[in-house]
C-alpha cells in the first residue's frame, strides 16, 4: 500500500497547451524561454529598424519625436530585459543540467515560477504600445525626465512595474542556477572539472543575485516617487536625481557582465569542439572569469564621468575600467590558442564564434577608449557610445547566442539546422552588423549625438547614416533567414544522434537528442575536465555510470507558476493606474480604490497558500519503464 | 520503499538538527529577545547621555547579526562555504551601495 502511494504513476501528465503551462521540466522551460525571448527579440528588431528608419536621411519625418522617444526606450529595454536575457537563460536551461549530469534544476516548480514572471512583466512593458504611450524616458530612465512632471504617460510606470515583474523572475533564475550548479553536479565533477559554460552560468547568476535587487531597489523608488507622491528624486524636497544614476549603474554595469559572460562561455564550448582541441588555459578562463565579475562591481560609475563626482573618483573608475581589459584579453588569447593547431571546422556555430572574436575584442577596445575619463567627455552621449555597446552587446553577445543556438539546437530539438542557412546566416548577419555600426563610430566622432531624431543636412553625416540604415536591414535580413532554417528544421523528422558533432567534449553529448524527461538514466561518473571526450578517448562508446539503475524520481507538473504570475501581472496593472482619472465610474472604482491591485495580489498570495499547504511528493518513473525506453 | 526516499534529502538534514537539539534553538531564541529587550531599555531609560546610547544600539546589533547569521542561517555549520562566500559578496555590493550613497549623494 505504501509502495504503492509512494511510486503511484497517477501522476498528472498534461498534453498540448497545457503541458507547456504547467511543466517543470528545463528543457521544455529552456524552449518557453526561447520562444518569449524570440518572440521579444522580434519586436526590439523591429523598433531597432524603425529608428534606423527615421534617421536614414536628414530631416526625416517617418515617426513623430514622441514615437521616436519611445522606439529607443523600448527598443534598449525589451532587447537587454526581455531578448537576450531571456535566450541566455534559453541555452542555460537546455544545457546546464545536461552539462553537470543533474537530471533538473535544483527548484524546478521555481524554475517554471521564473519563466511566467518574466513573460509576464514583459508582456505588461510591452502593453504599454496599446494603453496610452511606451515608456520615452530612454532605457536608463534617469530622473528628473522620468519623474511625472516631465512623463506624464503612464510610460514609465509600465516600465518601473514591468520590469519589477521580470526581474523576479530573472532574480529567480539565478539563485535557481546558483544551487543547482553548487549542489547537483554529478560524482567526480569537481569546480574545477566544471565545463567552461556552466562556470560562466554560475558566475553571471551570482552577478544576477548581486545586481537585481540594486535596480529593484530603484524602481521601487522610482515607483513610489510617481505613483505614491515619494520623493526620493525629487530636488525641491531634498531627492537627488543622482541617486538614481548611481543606483542604476551598480546594477547596469554587471548587467552588462552578466550578459556578455555566458557568450564568453559558449565560445569557449564552440571553439574546442569545432578545433578538435581542449580549450587552452581552462583555470586562466576561470580566473578571468572570476576577476571580470569583481572587476564588473567596481566600475559602475564610468557611466557617470560626466555627472561630476569630481577628478579623483574618475581616475580610480578609469583605471578600474581599463584592468578589466586584462582579463578579457586573457579570454581573446586563450581562444585564440586553442584554434591554433586545431583542425578547425567552420560550421556556422563556429562561424559566430569566430566572428565573434575580433569583433568583441573592436568593442572592447572601444571600451577602454570610453574608459580614459577625459577622452569620455568628448565621446559621451554621442554614437561612439551607440557604436560600443552594440559591438559588445550586438557582435558579442548575439553572435555567441547565435553560436550557441546553433551548436546546442540537435540537443534541444533533436534536428540538426540546415547548415547553408546558416551560413547564410551569418554572413548576412556580420556583414550587416559592421555596415550598420563601424561608421557609427565615426557619426559620434563628428558630433552626431544619440538619442535624437532627426538631423540637419551637410553635416557629413548623411551618408554615413544612410549606410547604416541599410546594414541595419541586412541585419534584419540575417535574421529571417535564421526563422526560415528554424521553420524548415522543424519541419523534419528527430533524427540528430547523440553527438551530432562527433567531437563532443561534454555530458550534454553523451545522451539523446533529445535528452529523455529524466535526462540520465543513471547518473554518469565524471573522471577529468571535458568528460564525454576523456571517456571517448579512453575508448568507451559511453560514460560511466555512478549509480545503479533505480527508480527516477520526477516533480510534478504545476500551474501554480503561471497563476501567481498572473496575478503579479494583475496587481501591477491596478497599481499603475490607481492614480489615474477614469471617467468610467466603475472604473474609477475598481482601480481607485486599489481593488484591482487586492484582486492580483490575492491570486498570488494564494497560489502561494496552495503551493504550500498542498504536500506534492512528485511521482517515479520505474525501472522497467526505464528499460523499455532504453531499447528505443 | 527505500526507493522511496532515494531522491530525498531530508532524513540526513533532520538528523543534524536533532543532534542540535531545540534547547539550544530555546537559548538563541531567548538570547535575542534580550539583546532586544536591552537596546529597547536604553532608549526607554533616557537618562543615559545619546552617545553612549547609540553605542549599546550598535553594539546589540553586532551581535544580533552574529546570532541570526550564524544560528538561524546556519552559517556556523559545517559544509556551509558557499552560503558563506555568497553572505561575504551581498556584503560588499551592499556596503558599495551604502558608501556610494553617503559620500556622493548626501554628503
Amino acid at each position: 500500500m505504501a509502495h504503492a502511494h509512494a511510486h503511484s504513476h497517477s501522476a498528472k501528465r498534461y498534453t498540448g497547451i497545457m503541458d507547456w503551462l504547467t511543466t517543470v521540466d528545463h528543457k521544455k522551460i529552456g524552449i518557453l524561454y526561447l520562444i518569449a525571448g524570440g518572440l521579444f527579440f522580434g519586436i526590439g528588431g523591429i523598433e531597432a529598424i524603425l529608428i534606423r528608419l527615421q534617421l536614414i536621411k536628414p530631416m526625416n519625418d517617418l515617426v513623430s519625436a514622441q514615437v521616436f522617444n519611445e522606439l529607443i526606450t523600448m527598443h534598449g529595454t525589451t532587447m537587454i530585459f526581455l531578448g537576450v536575457m531571456p535566450v541566455i537563460f534559453a541555452i542555460m536551461n537546455a544545457v546546464i543540467p545536461l552539462q553537470i549530469g543533474a537530471r533538473d534544476v535544483a527548484f524546478p516548480f521555481l524554475n517554471s515560477l521564473g519563466f511566467w514572471t518574466f513573460l509576464f512583466g514583459g508582456l505588461l512593458l510591452n502593453l504599454s504600445w496599446i494603453m496610452g504611450g511606451a515608456p520615452d524616458a530612454g532605457w536608463t530612465s534617469y530622473t528628473p525626465l522620468s519623474t511625472n512632471d516631465y512623463s506624464s504617460t503612464h510610460g514609465v510606470d509600465f516600465y518601473t512595474i514591468g520590469l519589477q515583474i521580470a526581474g523576479l523572475g530573472t532574480l529567480i533564475g539565478g539563485i535557481n542556477f546558483l544551487a543547482t550548479i553548487i549542489t547537483m553536479r554529478a560524482p567526480g565533477m569537481s569546480f574545477m572539472r566544471m565545463p567552461m559554460f556552466t562556470w560562466t552560468a554560475f558566475i553571471t547568476s551570482a552577478m544576477i543575485l548581486f545586481a537585481f535587487p540594486a535596480v529593484t531597489v530603484g524602481l521601487v523608488l522610482l515607483s513610489f516617487d510617481r505613483l505614491l507622491g515619494a520623493n526620493f528624486f525629487d530636488v525641491a524636497a531634498g531627492g537627488s536625481p543622482v541617486l538614481w544614476q548611481h543606483i542604476f549603474w551598480i546594477f547596469g554595469h554587471p548587467e552588462v557582465y552578466i550578459l556578455i559572460l555566458p557568450a564568453f562561455g559558449i565560445i569557449s564550448e564552440v571553439v574546442p569542439t569545432f578545433s578538435r582541441k581542449r580549450l587552452f588555459g581552462y583555470s586562466s578562463m576561470v580566473f578571468a572569469t572570476i576577476l571580470i565579475a569583481f572587476l564588473g562591481f567596481m566600475v559602475w560609475a564610468h557611466h557617470m564621468f560626466t555627472t561630476g563626482l569630481g577628478p579623483v573618483a574618475n581616475a580610480l573608475f578609469a583605471i578600474a575600467t581599463m584592468l578589466i581589459a586584462v582579463p578579457t584579453g586573457i579570454k581573446i588569447f586563450n581562444w585564440l590558442f586553442t584554434m591554433w593547431g586545431g583542425q578547425i571546422r567552420f560550421t556556422s556555430a563556429n562561424l559566430f564564434a569566430i566572428g565573434f572574436v575580433p569583433t568583441f575584442v573592436m568593442g572592447g577596445v572601444t571600451g577602454v577608449m570610453l574608459g580614459a575619463a577625459p577622452a569620455d567627455y568628448q565621446f559621451h552621449d554621442t554614437y561612439f557610445v551607440v557604436a560600443h555597446f552594440h559591438y559588445v552587446i550586438v557582435g558579442g553577445l548575439v553572435f555567441g547566442l547565435f553560436a550557441g543556438l546553433h551548436y546546442w539546437w540537435p540537443k534541444m530539438f533533436g534536428r540538426m539546422l540546415n547548415e547553408t542557412l546558416g551560413k547564410w546566416t551569418f554572413w548576412l548577419f556580420a556583414i550587416g552588423f559592421h555596415m550598420t555600426f563601424f561608421v557609427q563610430h565615426f557619426l559620434g566622432l563628428l558630433g552626431m549625438q544619440r538619442r535624437i531624431v532627426s538631423y540637419l543636412p551637410h553635416q557629413n553625416f548623411d551618408e554615413l547614416n544612410f549606410i547604416s540604415t541599410i546594414g541595419s536591414i541586412l541585419m534584419g535580413i540575417g535574421v529571417l533567414a535564421f526563422l526560415v532554417n528554424v521553420v524548415i528544421t522543424a519541419r523534419k523528422p528527430v533524427g540528430a544522434p547523440d553527438d551530432p558533432w562527433e567531437d563532443g567534449r561534454t555530458l550534454e553529448w553523451s545522451i539523446p537528442s533529445p535528452p529523455p524527461e529524466y535526462n540520465f538514466k543513471q547518473i554518469p561518473l565524471v573522471r577529468g575536465l571535458d568528460a564525454f571526450w576523456k571517456e571517448k578517448m579512453a575508448g568507451n562508446k559511453e560514460m560511466t555510470p555512478a549509480e545503479p539503475l533505480g527508480p527516477i524520481h520526477m516533480p510534478s507538473p504545476s500551474i501554480l507558476p503561471f497563476v501567481m504570475s498572473l496575478g503579479l501581472f494583475i496587481g501591477g496593472l491596478g497599481f499603475m493606474f490607481s492614480t489615474e482619472d477614469f471617467s468610467n465610474s466603475f472604473m474609477s472604482l475598481i482601480f481607485n480604490k486599489y481593488i484591482v491591485l487586492i484582486v492580483g495580489l490575492l491570486i498570488t498570495f494564494g497560489a502561494m497558500i496552495a503551493r504550500s499547504v498542498h504536500d506534492d511528493p512528485g511521482y517515479h518513473i520505474e525501472v522497467e519503464e526505464l528499460e523499455g525506453e532504453g531499447k528505443a | 520503499m527505500t526507493a522511496n526516499q532515494q531522491s530525498n534529502e531530508g532524513p540526513t538534514v533532520k538528523h543534524r538538527h536533532r543532534v542540535e537539539g531545540p534547547e539550544k534553538h530555546i537559548i538563541v531564541f531567548i538570547f535575542s529577545i534580550v539583546l532586544t529587550a536591552i537596546a529597547f531599555a536604553a532608549v526607554a531609560a533616557g537618562g543615559i547621555n545619546t552617545a553612549f546610547t547609540i553605542i549599546i544600539l550598535l553594539v546589540m546589533a553586532v551581535l544580533q547579526v552574529f546570532v541570526q547569521m550564524g544560528y538561524w542561517m546556519h552559517l556556523k555549520d559545517k559544509g556551509h562555504l558557499m552560503p558563506i562566500l555568497f553572505m561575504i559578496g551581498g556584503f560588499f555590493v551592499a556596503s558599495t551601495c551604502i558608501v556610494m550613497a553617503l559620500f556622493w549623494v548626501w554628503w
